[in-house]
């Protein structure tokens, strides 16, 4: 539709479009006999700017084209009524002339963010600690600034057919699987919904099978940690309005990494790394473990151990199972509680939950203390996992374990064990296995542990890299 | 989209090592100690041997067809309709495989670990797991087992510190008191155990190599690690055990096993046939997904419906599963399977061998 040459019929039409909306306001500035009238949203707009670098020139220049008068960068000229308005909901001011049919399209739009911050779930000793903010700009500049290369590319698009969500889209050219890249744009440009709910809708509606019990998308807020990745020639997927920034394609092992491995020095980054490994296998197995011993196998500990064990269990009715599943319930509701709790009262639990439940539930034989024990154990433990998608995963998958192992005992916990490798080892994303062993050639350097820099020469298999050197030599020897 | 399909020499070599052991480790020298006795432990390697060269038979084979599985290009060797029905027996034999491995194990579990457990729950969990495993690709089974490999040197590990307590090494010495015609006669029963490696013939394409050679590398460090390994196994019974309680026992790595104390875990057998579990259901599936891919051929065009053709036949499994509780039965069974497994490992490749090559001189003349 194109603009008329009236200032009211244009009027008409964007307060039309905006549906009446009160914030809609236009003014007139008068030059002379020129009359320019500018079109905005009130809470859209910084009002300095427009006066200072909209109005101020016009009165200024009476003679001379809007081009030449206003001082603004973000400057367009448009026919297209439909375009200008589209504009306008964006935060742009609309300026027009009396009498000619141009729309000025002048961006001024008010930038409310909050500065960088702390990481909030993802905390390191050493490196950066900045995040990233819910603004997407100020997030690619903050990449922009850690990957200093014209090689970065940047690609932005829109999603949501109503809130039209800008989703940045960076990776390393010379690095980045093409077909992976393509596969994505692919998939995120099928996606037909009202809005997104960045990034969580993006990683639900474009993954490769809806049914995965480990997380198939890195989710950091940590940009030294998007960087390090986007080097390895993965992509990061940045969303407006979401701090977090989703990378793909990563395999199981990435879920493990944290920046101070690479921070450390490669010996103690290996057995922090490997800490945390244990750490996830004891949140799975730790639970059904004891289950299975105590309900099915206690021939297998030595005879103290089996007593020590049957002593703490003597006045407790409760089956171990029901034992289990109701504390590992339990330090669930209480985590979830400190999550929401605001943070002043949040201590409330800290006591509730660790001195009156774990106290009184021993005391008044309605759980073993052993069994307290080893709750508290797993729920430490899975708290050690850098990825909080990775550490919900191996809590809601002890429940198997506990199951199978009330069962079938030591079989049972071998049975889900199959399982769970296989559902592994099925896993893609974006059509690149998930799951590798960690001693295979092309993993062994960079999974259960870290090998030293100099001899991490090539970018990791699940990432595809075109380019897979990273060094030719070994450094400085 | 990026498909990764072909398998790495690695995983190659973890396929065939867990294809080959099996529930046999657990009776390893009882039915090969029959003539030899104390020799038993050369009874296995020359088993070894033998299925190193029906590996390089196997070999040569499938180098004449390079870029296809074996129920492509056997309807080309011995005639369509024949092949055909090939295709259907080697299937059967593989199915019969599987069965065999599921209910052996099950039979094991049974009476060592899981007493009160009904059989069928044990056969239903079992075909379950083998089942998903088959159903999925090549690729996805070859990662998941190089993980259960961890699982098999654990294992491995346990045998041999639980092996090496009081013994005699003079049951060894002197080597080869009961001859060699005893020695050869009880190399067979040894030869089944190692029953696994024809998975050559349907994986030759998938394997990724830069030379073909490798792969035959490959399969001799696999038949080697598996000779190795059993070696190994009969050794350390043969020095616990004389041959009057050889002659009893017929599972003595349990009993080696279960006499072990150790100050952390009192009976390692528990631990031991919980995780053997994980070895054996490797030759289950592996041998389901063969069989599955054996009748995929069966129609006129390869089916698609891998997956299907999976539950299918372990559904069918299963229920024969259901009606082998019966030892004596189970005995008869064996027995049976073994007179097969001879027809199908050893006389079918080398058959085909020699009818490729008599057909390709036949075509040059």
């Amino acid at each position: 539709m194109n603009a008329r040459a009236t200032v009211e019929k244009n009027e008409q039409f964007l307060r039309e479009f905006v549906s009446q909306s009160t914030d809609f306001r236009s003014s007139d500035v008068k030059v002379g006999e020129q009359l320019y009238r500018l079109f905005y949203i009130d809470t859209m707009i910084e009002q300095t700017l427009v006066q200072d670098n909209v109005i101020r020139p016009l009165l200024n220049h009476p003679f001379g084209s809007v081009r030449e008068a206003v001082s603004i960068l973000d400057y367009k000229e448009t026919d297209s009524l439909l375009l200008a308005a589209n504009a306008l909901v964006e935060g742009k001011v609309v300026l027009q002339r009396e009498g000619e049919s141009i729309l000025y399209l002048l961006g001024a739009e008010l930038n409310k963010e909050r500065t960088l911050t702390l990481p909030m779930t993802e905390r390191a000793l050493r490196g950066s600690h900045r995040a990233f903010t819910e603004n997407l700009n100020t997030n690619i500049n903050v990449i922009r600034e850690l990957i200093a290369s014209p090689e970065l590319a940047v690609e932005t698009i829109q999603i949501g057919e109503c809130s039209k969500t800008k989703v940045g889209i960076l990776s390393m050219r010379p690095f980045a699987n093409e077909i992976v890249l393509q596969e994505f744009k692919r998939r995120i440009q099928t996606i037909e919904i009202d809005y997104v709910e960045a990034p969580g809708f993006v990683t639900e509606l474009i993954q490769d099978n809806s049914f995965a019990l480990f997380p198939n998308f890195l989710v950091t807020e940590r940009p030294d940690r998007v960087r390090s990745y986007v080097m390895e020639g993965k992509i990061a997927i940045l969303t407006d309005g979401s701090p977090d920034c989703i990378l793909i394609p990563v395999s199981f092992w990435a879920f493990f990494q944290s920046p101070d491995d690479y921070q450390m020095g490669w010996l103690l980054g290996s057995v922090l790394r490997f800490l945390r490994i244990i750490g996830f296998i004891l949140a799975l197995f730790l639970p059904g473990l004891y289950v299975a011993l105590v309900t099915f196998d206690p021939r297998i500990l030595p005879f103290e151990i089996a007593l020590t064990l049957q002593g703490s269990m003597q006045y407790i009715s409760m089956p171990p199972v029901l034992e289990a599943i109701t504390m590992l319930v339990i330090l669930e509701f209480l985590r979830e509680a400190t999550v929401r709790l605001p943070s002043p009262i949040g201590q409330t639990i800290g006591v509730v939950g660790g001195i009156v439940i774990g106290t009184v539930v021993v005391q008044s034989n309605l759980i073993s203390n052993m069994m307290v024990f080893v709750t508290a154990l797993t729920g430490v433990v899975s708290f050690i996992i850098p990825s909080y998608e990775m550490a919900s995963a191996s809590r809601l998958l002890t429940y198997l374990f506990i199951l199978m192992g009330s069962i079938l005992g030591l079989t049972g916990l071998l049975l889900v064990y199959l399982y769970l490798l296989n559902h592994l080892a099925r896993m893609n994303t974006m059509g690149i296995p998930y799951f590798t062993p960690w001693f295979n050639r092309e993993s062994i350097k960079d999974t259960l542990f870290r090998a030293p820099l100099t001899k991490l020469t090539k970018r990791p298999m699940e990432s595809m890299a075109k380019d897979k050197i990273r060094q030719i030599s070994g450094g400085n020897k | 989209m990026i498909h990764l399909r072909n398998i790495s020499v690695n995983q190659l070599i973890c396929l065939v090592i867990l294809t080959q052991v099996g529930v046999s480790v657990l009776s390893m020298p009882y039915s090969e100690s029959r003539h030899a006795g104390y020799d038993a432990w050369l009874s296995v390697l020359l088993g070894g041997l033998l299925a190193q060269l029906m590996i390089v038979l196997i070999y040569c084979l499938a180098k004449r067809y390079p870029d296809q599985p074996i129920q492509q290009y056997i309807g080309s060797i011995v005639g369509e309709p024949f092949g055909k029905l090939l295709n259907l027996l080697v299937g059967l034999y593989c199915l019969q495989s599987s069965l065999m491995v599921v209910v052996s194990y099950v039979d094991v579990m049974n009476r060592w670990l899981l007493f009160e457990t009904p059989w069928f729950v044990l056969v239903i969990l079992s075909f379950g797991i083998a089942a998903y495993y088959a159903s999925s690709t090549l690729r996805t089974m070859a990662t998941a087992t190089q993980s259960i490999m961890i699982l098999f040197f654990i294992c491995f590990l346990i045998i041999c510190i639980s092996g090496l307590g009081y013994g005699n090494w003079r049951h060894l010495l002197p080597i080869g008191t009961h001859g060699v015609s005893s020695i050869v006669k009880d190399s067979f029963p040894a030869f089944w155990a190692y029953a696994g490696y024809e998975l050559l013939l349907t994986v030759f394409p998938s394997v990724s190599v830069k030379k073909k050679k490798h792969i035959l590398v490959a399969m001799t460090i696999a038949n080697g690690v598996t000779t190795l390994f059993y070696v190994l196994v009969s050794l350390i019974v043969l020095y616990n055990f004389d041959e009057q309680q050889l002659n009893v026992i017929q599972e003595p790595m349990v009993f080696i096993l279960r006499k072990f104390r150790w100050p952390i875990v009192q009976s390692f057998d528990i631990v031991f046939l919980s995780t053997w579990l994980a070895v054996t259901s490797v030759t289950a599936y592996l041998y389901l997904f063969l069989a599955a891919r054996y009748f995929a051929f069966l129609g006129r065009s390869e089916s698609k419906k891998h997956s299907l053709i999976v539950w299918l036949i372990s559904f069918i499994c299963m229920v024969c599963g259901f009606f082998l509780s019966d030892r004596q039965t189970l005995f008869v069974f064996s027995a049976y399977h073994n007179k097969v497994t001879f027809g199908i490992i050893g006389v079918l490749p080398i058959t085909l061998f020699i009818l490729s090559i008599v057909r390709k001189k036949v075509v040059e003349l």
